[in-house]
């Protein structure tokens, strides 16, 4: 076991050095292209906007590393936003409004869970499933409308437009201080390494004695806590619940994933190159509409660099 | 679990549901009837027509996708390369004033695209899954840049329209495009050499590779196959709405790869047939018009294939561990 530890630990921090001098990369060729991109304004404001898909690909990395994947985030960001907006609205109150939430995003959590860990029904398709699902009722709930916000509480406000000391934005205090809290646990807690062992085998975690149906479940109800975590943070910024929110947000933070070195196949991977993977693909997005790029290119490019760094990892894996 | 239920029900019943296609042509009939009962405007040959009209679009890429999925392999492109494909249609048509020359730059354009998808599965050794998202963001990004809106019919062919339209012999084009792509692909995947080899590759890629065949080779053809029936589908799509739309496959990947998976084909490769994605899709489109029919919210068309998803996997999963067991 502490074997296999350390070799885990040598092939991740091969990849995060791999994953930081792209990032820096990335970072030196706009600062050169642009004189706004390398600024306090800036780098602070992506990091920002970043903090939103950093929360859901944090929580759909932890399941893909439980060896289960997640595809119903988006939905879930659009759906957690009704009973927080709901609720506030109603009540004038934060607190409740998160209550809500929570709850909301505890129970899709829940029945992805207990579908996928118990029911033992493959989680891509029980996911896809309540995309369309968690979707459709956001959608017969809201009649495809908006909910503004009518409570104007200034903490609500503050936690999505709001700066620490005003320089840093509160969304990336928040995203970070969340997780390093995963990223910690994952490396030592208990829980946190039997979740790799369940990925890696659930064969030999269910003989090692883990209650393996157990440990994903409680993956799906870390993915959905992330995204709602997510959609607070986007409801704050928006203003409303919009009922298109999240929209494509799945595949985005599986790309970011899988671009920090979190393998499909489960079992591997680490939270700190989900990070970078987040950020590389963030700077790529803000560097490029400061050049003045159309922002289609933005996704062109984004496509092309996820594709080199999973075809540059799996080549380099061939020759080892 | 449910053994006790499983063993008291009668014979036929349960050949039904345990046979391949049983459970499927079962939930086909069941909601046929039920609808027939609750509405007397859905048992009628003109709706009859309208459903087959709307599978038609499905189907012919749900083709492609099972075969892909039976190589273990998957392509989330596909309604973005849908899109795409309708533009280069329409605006290949406006250029040359040839409908032949509009279809056959979309089915190329299609194909090629499924030929980039392979080569970066294959070659570059990247997952399906990440490289056809990656592709589906490209894509996304590159129909914008290739047309700021939709691209109008500025040529006014009158034949053009009766593509998606028109009729032959009182069959709708679309639905004889589409019943001529699934009798292909049923019978390529079931009776020939050919297609056993497809599902052998999924089954066990180094068995075949023992055995001569390159995995790689089918897994190529197969994404070809689906990005040229994408591009097939784009010009029905392009006739049917008179335009071709870079927002129009929006979701599309995931209603295709639905279907197909409740039509039994399996995430893991080697196991599936067209057989099973044709009445899948056909039990998606009846739900759909079913809920039009009775005048349901039609947010439900979107809920409703969710629910049915995971209800057949589950049933699915049951009857496995009762072979198994």
């Amino acid at each position: 076991m502490p074997q296999s530890n350390k070799a885990l630990r040598i092939v991740a921090a091969n990849g995060e050095v791999a994953l930081i001098v792209t990032l820096a990369v990335v970072i030196a060729v706009f600062s050169g292209l642009s004189e706004y991109f390398f600024t306090l304004r800036n780098l602070t404001n992506v990091l920002g906007q970043a903090s939103i898909i950093l929360l859901i690909a944090t929580g759909v990395a932890v399941a893909l590393i439980g060896g289960e994947v997640d595809l119903s985030v988006g939905s879930t960001v659009a759906a957690v936003a009704i009973p927080l907006i709901g609720i506030m609205n109603a009540t004038g109150s934060l607190t409740l409004g998160i209550a809500g939430a929570l709850a909301l995003g505890l129970l899709i959590g829940a029945v992805n869970g207990y579908l996928s860990a118990y029911m033992r029904i493959n989680s891509l398709i029980v996911t896809l499933g309540t995309l369309f699902l968690i979707r459709g009722g956001v959608y017969l709930y809201t009649g495809k409308r908006a909910t503004a916000d009518t409570a104007y509480l200034d903490s609500f406000f503050a936690i999505g437009n709001g700066r620490l000391f005003g320089i840093l934005p509160y969304p990336a205090v928040i995203a970070g201080v969340v997780v390093i809290a995963v990223i910690w646990a994952m490396r030592h807690l208990r829980f946190g390494r039997r979740i790799y062992a369940a990925g890696g085998s659930a064969e030999v975690a269910r003989l090692a004695g883990f209650d393996v149906a157990r440990i994903k479940f409680a993956c799906f109800i870390i993915s959905a806590l992330m995204a709602t975590l997510a959609s607070i943070l986007l409801a704050s910024r928006l203003g409303a619940a919009v009922h298109t929110a999240g929209d494509g947000y799945e595949f985005q933070a599986i790309a970011a994933v899988v671009l920090g070195g979190v393998s499909l196949a489960g079992g591997v991977g680490n939270i700190l190159g989900v990070v970078l993977g987040v950020l590389i693909l963030a700077f790529v997005s803000n560097g490029l509409g400061m050049i003045n790029a159309p922002t289609e290119w933005q996704l062109v490019i984004t496509g092309l660099v996820i594709i080199a760094a999973v075809a540059l990892d799996s080549l380099k894996k061939r020759w080892r | 679990m449910a053994s006790t239920e499983t063993h008291d029900t009668p014979g036929l019943f349960r050949r039904v549901m345990e046979s391949e296609h049983g459970f499927l042509a079962l939930v086909l009939i069941v909601l046929v009837v039920g609808l027939g009962l609750a509405t007397d405007r859905f048992l009628t040959g003109s709706n009859a027509v309208a459903i087959l009209h709307q599978s038609s679009l499905v189907l012919i890429v749900a083709v492609g996708m099972t075969l892909l999925l039976i190589t273990a392999e998957v392509d989330i492109s596909v309604g973005a390369s849908l899109a795409f494909a309708s533009c280069i249609v329409m605006a290949t048509i406006n250029a040359t004033g040839s409908i032949a020359l509009g279809a056959l730059a979309g089915v190329a354009f299609g194909a090629g695209i499924g030929l980039i998808n392979a080569l970066v599965t294959t070659v570059l050794r990247v997952n399906s899954l990440i490289g056809t998202i990656a592709m589906m963001m490209m894509l996304n990004g590159g129909v914008y840049l290739f047309t700021r809106e939709a691209v109008q019919n500025h040529h006014q062919l009158p034949l053009f329209p009766k593509i998606a339209t028109g009729f032959i012999a009182g069959i709708p084009v679309p639905v004889l495009i589409a019943a001529v792509v699934a009798a292909v692909g049923w019978i390529a995947l079931s009776r020939t050499r050919i297609g056993r080899l497809f599902l052998a590759t999924g089954a066990n890629p180094r068995a075949t590779r023992l055995s001569g065949y390159s995995p790689e080779r089918f897994k190529t053809v197969a994404f070809v196959v689906t990005g040229a029936l994408v591009g097939l589908a784009a010009v029905v799509l392009a006739s049917l709405l008179n335009a071709g739309q870079p927002t129009a496959g929006q979701g599309f990947e995931l209603t295709v790869i639905a279907a197909v998976l409740l039509g039994g084909t399996s995430l893991m490769g080697g196991r599936g047939t067209v057989l099973g994605t044709i009445l899948a899709v056909l039990i998606l489109k009846v739900i759909d018009n079913g809920i039009i029919l009775l005048r349901w919210n039609q947010d439900l068309q979107i809920i409703v294939p969710g629910i049915v998803l995971i209800l057949a996997l589950y049933m699915d999963q049951r009857k496995r561990g009762h072979h198994a067991g």
